[in-house]
């Protein structure tokens, strides 16, 4: 069936008005008739206007309709000559099935877990040789060990001080009641020592340093200066992941045992100044309660949340492409991952030592 | 120059290459023998660097060998990283490591390579950067460079351990005529006492004539011409003579939407 051609006229100017009528009307037209847009009137010296009729072109291509250009002058042909024929059909970005999407996610989930078990292994490898010349850079292990454990105590003690008194305070309440306040030493202290000690580090962890990790990573790839030392020859995870999660197992447990002395302080400051409990007996009460296997279970989990920090932030920065704003995804993705991961494995190891004990 | 028993310093085999679904490099060969100077040619954009990265195996090829020494480069890891400290490659943005001076990003190869100490290597490292004319700027952090200063620390790196076969990618792009004169000098003197096989990309036609021995031309990921320089020059390929007297080449494409959408009645 070949219909006669339709006309449609291209209006002088098209501004956004005139550009909206006119695909409303190339819209209204049914497919099969060759449609002319009609340019004699046509201005081309606008370049929003001859992107504008290349939009309707590529739209009305690919509703079906042969769209075709009459009475082109000489401008319009010019705007027109440098233009690539494909530009027409990068214009209409296909919509992609749900269950295309879902798979897509699929693989690519599967490929990370593959990229972060790689990294770990090559970690792994990298902590199990500590000297010769392939081994542990200790002098970049040093460096972030202040960077990492030393230069983190002070937030550590204050948050976890103030967790303390939070704890505390909030035992007392209840405790009160039953007279029962001296058991706010055992509150805070098997509380702090198990969960709340290894956790708050982590995730303060999680965000000085897990950012870090990534955004430092990520800006080496954009710069090539990852490529470089791949063409040199040099291991970039011995270089730049191992003395970091070296430093990362390390430091956890110090700064865990730190966090712990801190939220201990923060329930004795409570129980002796406030609530009249006398400093001895508290001590003498929080050692008590205390088990050697409480403050272990806790470092433990400390040491693996810090495995969790920097390979989850190595990881987001290795996988970096494109440009400076990527580079900020990872460092926000590092710290979010590494915060539910290290809650997920908490959450795994308080119900493993339930089972076990 | 290749004896019959030593295998060409560099040997590209049909390559074919590109990034995801774009292809870039398709059926590129290459031999480069101790002691040769090659130029790649090629526009903007049509594979050069993409040719170097897969020469280092920073990017897989789908097809095709690349063997350095005789020795696949993509064979296996310890195999690549052995392969590539006998080679060194200047990057067109020079990507030095930017937590590091200078002077100890030119030693950082050294000391992880031949075992060197500290001071010996930053001294080594010296040495180098004053052969590209940066004597004095060892001490200085990379981004405290100008970009022409960066890219020949960038060189000092590449021939820090003096390699085998040295890759520059457009080494004199955007220096000044002096300079630039002074890198295809030290690239001449490289050749002369070490016997160096060196791949330069390059646009400066001048550049060309000076140093290189042989050259090829990349467009549209494929080889348009290549031989001696003078079978080059000679090429009836118009996209290469247009190259050599500096032309804008039709290269028919254009005007192809003009063609598609006129109504003739
Ligand atoms: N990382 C990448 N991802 C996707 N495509 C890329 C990437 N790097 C380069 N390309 C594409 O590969 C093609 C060749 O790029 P390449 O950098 O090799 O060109 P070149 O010849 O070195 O150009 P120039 O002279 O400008 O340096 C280009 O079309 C470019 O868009
Ligand atoms: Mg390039």
């Amino acid at each position: 069936m070949t219909s006669a051609p339709i006309h449609v006229p291209v209006p002088k100017v098209l501004a956004a008005g005139s550009f909206r009528a006119l695909r409303r009307e190339l819209a209204r037209h049914p497919t099969g008739a060759p449609v002319i847009l009609d340019c004699h009137e046509f201005e081309s010296a606008d370049a929003l206007a001859v992107a504008r009729l290349l939009r309707i072109i590529a739209e009305g291509r690919a509703a079906g309709h042969d769209v075709r250009l009459a009475h082109l002058d000489d401008a319009a042909r010019r705007a027109l000559a440098d233009v690539d024929p494909a530009i027409l059909e990068q214009d209409t970005v296909p919509r992609r099935h749900p269950l295309e999407v879902v798979g897509t996610q699929a693989i690519e989930a599967a490929a990370t877990a593959g990229q972060v078990r790689r990294l770990a292994g090559a970690t792994v490898a990298g902590l199990t040789r500590p000297f010769g010349a392939e081994g542990i850079k200790w002098d970049r292990a040093l460096r972030q060990m202040a960077l990492i454990g030393v230069e983190a105590v002070p937030i550590v003690v204050f948050i976890s001080l103030l967790v303390g008194v939070v704890l505390a305070l909030n035992g007392a309440t209840q405790l009160r009641q039953f007279g029962a306040s001296i058991f706010i030493a055992n509150l805070v202290a098997i509380s702090t020592t198990r969960e709340m000690g290894p956790l708050l580090t982590a995730v303060i962890v999680s965000g000085r340093t897990g950012s870090a990790i990534a955004a430092e990573i990520g800006s080496m790839v954009i710069s090539e200066e990852v490529d470089a030392m791949h063409t040199m020859a040099l291991n970039p995870v011995r270089f730049l992941v191992v003395p970091k999660v070296l430093a990362l197992i390390l430091m956890m447990p110090l700064l865990t045992v730190m966090s712990n002395l801190a939220g201990i302080t923060g329930g004795y400051a409570v129980g002796v100044l406030g609530l009249d409990l006398g400093s001895d007996a508290y001590l003498s009460q929080t050692v008590q309660s205390l088990f050697m296997s409480d403050v272990t279970t806790g470092l433990v989990k400390s040491v693996v949340f810090g495995v969790i920090i920097g390979l989850v932030g190595a990881h987001r920065g290795f996988a970096v492409r494109g440009g400076p704003e990527a580079v900020g995804r990872a460092a926000t993705s590092a710290v979010v991952t590494s915060i539910i991961a290290c809650i997920v494995a908490n959450a795994g190891f308080t119900a493993l030592f339930y089972y076990t004990e | 120059m290749s004896t019959g028993a030593t295998p060409p310093r560099l040997v590209v085999e049909d390559l074919v290459a590109g990034y995801g679904d774009t292809p870039v490099l398709n059926g590129i060969g290459l031999t480069v023998d101790a002691g040769e100077i090659v130029a790649v040619l090629g526009a903007t954009g049509s594979g050069k660097s993409t040719l170097l990265r897969c020469i280092v195996a920073l990017l897989r090829p789908e097809q095709g060998r690349v063997l350095i020494g005789g020795r696949d480069v993509h064979g296996g890891r310890d195999e690549r990283d052995e392969i590539l400290r006998g080679v060194g490659l200047a990057f067109q943005d020079a990507a030095l490591l930017n937590s590091m001076t200078t002077a100890e990003n030119v030693a950082l190869p050294i000391i992880e390579h031949w075992g060197a100490d500290e001071d010996t290597a930053l001294m080594l490292a010296r040495m180098r950067l004053a052969r590209v004319g940066l004597a004095r700027a060892g001490d200085k952090m990379p981004s405290e460079l100008s970009g022409g200063m960066r890219k020949r620390a960038g060189i000092a790196r590449a021939i820090a351990l003096d390699p085998a076969l040295l890759l520059l990618d457009e080494p004199s792009a955007g220096l000044d005529p002096t300079t630039a004169r002074a890198i295809d000098e030290l690239i001449l003197d490289l050749r002369a006492r070490t016997d160096m096989a060196i791949v330069a990309v390059t646009h400066e036609i001048a550049s060309i004539d000076t140093i290189a021995d042989r050259a090829v031309m990349l467009a549209e990921g494929r080889m348009i011409a290549s031989g001696t320089l003078a079978e080059v020059h000679g090429s009836t390929d118009p996209r290469v003579q247009a190259f050599f007297e500096r032309r804008l080449v039709d290269d028919g494409a254009s005007s192809g939407l003009v063609g598609e959408l006129e109504w003739k009645t």
